[in-house]
């Protein structure tokens, strides 16, 4: 399974636990409603309601431990023992990117790259993320507008985010964090070859 | 709950108070609604605004309802507290009143006049480079921040004073004698949320403070520059307590009023105590999920960020939602309009708070982090749970203590077409975020990837429609507000 399929996943599997979740409380609510048609004495209902809420505490605390369990395994951060086969740095700058191959050896503000870069498919990617000026984000959306992946770029700070690229294609850098007027338009392109 | 003597024309002055800030809230927020409904019909090319108007009004939309959203909240509990539990000056109310409506005044001016377009958030160091704003305007919008802050931290203040006074210790506000063995007075839950909601509340406002303080220093020397990942942490940690401090406030008045609808008395004892212990403990630190993206951020800061986050899930849901559904269940209560708002409040809260908890999964923020997901879950707790927490309270307000049992049909009309609204439009918000549409976007025609550009700008239209029918919505309930006011004013002419 591609990186982008496990995202895809992961994107509606927000939409639909959050619709299950939802579903569950409008149920709940509307149950509560409609016990008010009838009365019943206030320490019997309450011994009811708190004998629910004593298996509902466990049963919360399972799922969320088994839920860092298993997220917390997942993190998009870089590895300590991360290898990566090329490196591509990434300059934000209001309000366009300057993206080139290989390490940056010049700051922020005279590194020269394009607004277009190439990297090859199938391969660990280093992308090493700063900004000349405030901050953007460094958003990646393949060629179904599906967003990828992301991380900050902050002045002052890299940011370095490890990703492969399985499909071959064109992908589209967007500017994720709010950067000034014409923010929306600071969009670049990845060529994966 | 009263235990405090009160002379009715002591009442009716904190009464008066707590109308006029009432009545603030229903001029400022629908124009606020009506900034939100331009931006989305931008976003939908239905209008054509300037993009440093846009972001002016994206600016004033976000500050602005979180200004004004927790003043009332803040108003609310005031008047709770000076009229059943301690006296409060009125002379610190009028104080904190009058300086957040200059500072609010101000907002406006710095940024609808003065295009101050640095979003609710000017993250550090934007108001300083490529800003199509003058030095001025964000100047004057910093000073009206910085009033606001001095008044809410003075009317906070003043408030956990008189309260630590009445209870004779601050720590006895928090419930801790519940926890030591022997008899003790009964604190009322109302005390106890606030105080919760309040200290953080107070370190809230000093973050915000310093923050401000650092951003005014460099309007006038512009040689000084700060850490912007300092900088950004302030932010979030000022930014996510209000919201959050706003919903307990609000939770307070529920605690505090709901009884009287189900006559069953909604107590503290230990476990209500360890859950809002609790509780302060994880908002202070559960912020660190606005910089998961912050690659370069401790990564052990990341796992507080997500452990903190899922575990306020606990208190809130299992003490403070279990505990409604124990004060409604098989109660033969009526459904007038301060349960129906209150019920819905909190489950527009857990809604949007489930939504936010899957969003404060490290893993999943990745696809979803800056997308219209975030303002889609918390506009469901603010506009579904806050709000809806601030109009049963109004309702309360307006009608008095008897008139709030009575059926009310066209506020309730004014209701459910607020509700139904609101969750269409919160729906279009949902969908956009799964479809990876960004936020903070005037437009979303310079995005050429897959049908981004396409979904995001249909989305929004529909979204502007629902805001009209949130807007007729609040129309037919400000009608039933104003028709209460009006004839108890007659009956007591104050």
């Amino acid at each position: 399974m591609s990186s982008i399929t496990i995202l895809m996943t992961l994107q509606n599997l927000a939409g639909v636990l959050t619709l299950a979740g939802a579903i569950i409380v409008v149920a709940v609510v509307i149950f509560v409603i409609s016990s008010t048609s009838k009365e019943e004495d206030k320490d019997a209902a309450k011994h009811k309601v708190y004998s629910v809420r004593t298996r509902y505490f466990f049963g919360l605390c399972l799922v969320l431990i088994v839920g860092l369990f298993i997220s917390l395994r997942l993190l998009p951060y870089p590895r300590a023992n991360a290898v990566a086969d090329e490196t591509v740095s990434i300059v934000g700058v209001q309000w366009f990117w300057k993206m080139a191959n290989g390490e940056r050896t010049t700051g922020p503000l005279e590194f020269v790259g394009s607004n277009e870069v190439t990297v090859p498919a199938k391969k660990n990617l280093k992308f090493v993320v700063t900004s000349a000026d405030v901050n953007h984000s460094f958003g990646i959306y393949n060629s179904k507008g599906v967003l990828v992946t992301q991380t900050q770029a902050m002045p002052q700070y890299n940011n370095v985010l490890y990703h492969q690229f399985d499909e071959p294609g064109e992908y589209y850098v967007v500017c994720m964090e709010y950067c000034g007027q014409t923010h929306s338009y600071m969009v670049g392109k990845i060529h994966v070859q | 709950m009263s235990t405090l003597e009160i002379s009715q024309v002591e009442k009716k002055k904190e009464r008066k108070l707590a109308i006029i800030w009432a009545v603030t809230f229903l001029i400022v927020f629908p124009l606020l609604v009506i900034l939100g409904l331009y931006m989305r019909l931008n976003q939908g090319k239905v209008v054509e605004l300037d993009y440093t108007k846009f972001y002016a009004f994206m600016t004033m939309h976000g500050l602005g309802m979180a200004g004004v959203l927790f003043s009332v909240a803040f108003a609310g509990l005031w008047y709770l507290i000076s009229t059943r539990i301690t006296r409060l000056s009125l002379g610190v109310g009028y104080f904190v009143y009058f300086t957040v409506l200059i500072g609010f005044l101000a907002l406006a001016y710095g940024t609808l006049i003065g295009n101050f377009a640095a979003g609710w958030y000017m993250l550090y160091p934007l108001p300083f480079k490529g800003a199509s704003w003058a030095t001025w305007s964000t100047q004057v919008s910093a000073v009206a921040l910085i009033l606001m802050g001095i008044a809410w931290l003075v009317g906070i203040l003043h408030l956990l004073y008189a309260l630590t006074k009445r209870y004779g210790g601050f720590f006895n506000l928090l419930g801790w004698q519940y926890l030591r063995k022997g008899d003790h007075e009964k604190l009322p839950s109302v005390v106890l949320i606030a105080t919760v909601a309040l200290i953080p509340g107070i370190f809230a406002f000093l973050a915000g403070a310093v923050m401000l303080i650092m951003y005014l220093l460099q309007t006038f020397e512009p040689s000084l520059a700060f850490n912007p990942l300092l900088m950004k942490n302030l932010t979030f940690f000022f930014g996510h307590m209000l919201v959050n401090v706003t919903l307990y406030c609000g939770v307070g008045w529920v605690y505090a009023l709901m009884p009287e609808f189900t006559k069953r008395e909604w107590k503290v004892d230990k476990v209500v105590v360890y859950s809002w212990n609790a509780t302060f403990f994880f908002i202070v630190f559960a912020y660190l999920h606005h910089l998961y993206m912050d690659f370069a951020q401790p990564r052990s800061m990341q796992y507080i960020g997500q452990i903190f986050s899922y575990m306020s899930a606990v208190p809130a849901t299992a003490v403070t939602m279990f505990g409604i559904i124990a004060q409604v269940y098989h109660s033969k209560m009526k459904w007038s309009i301060f349960p129906l708002m209150s019920l819905f409040g909190m489950m527009g809260w857990a809604i949007g708070g489930f939504a936010a908890l899957v969003d404060t999964t490290i893993a999943i923020n990745v696809g979803l982090h800056n997308t219209l997901w975030v303002p889609a879950h918390f506009h469901t707790y603010m506009l579904m749970g806050v709000v809806l927490f601030i109009f049963g309270y109004l309702f309360y307000l307006f009608s008095g203590e008897e008139g709030i049992h009575l059926k009310n049909v066209t506020g309730k009309a004014g209701f459910w077409l607020f509700v139904i609204g609101a969750y269409g439009f919160l729906l279009m918000f949902y969908l956009s975020g799964i479809n990876g549409v960004p936020r903070r976007f005037a437009d979303y025609q310079g995005i050429e990837a897959g049908h981004v550009k396409e979904t995001g700008t249909q989305l929004a239209r529909y979204a502007a429609m629902f805001i009209y029918l949130i807007l007729l919505g609040l129309l037919v309930m400000y009608w039933s507000l104003f028709a209460k006011l009006t004839r108890r004013q007659k009956a007591s002419a104050w």
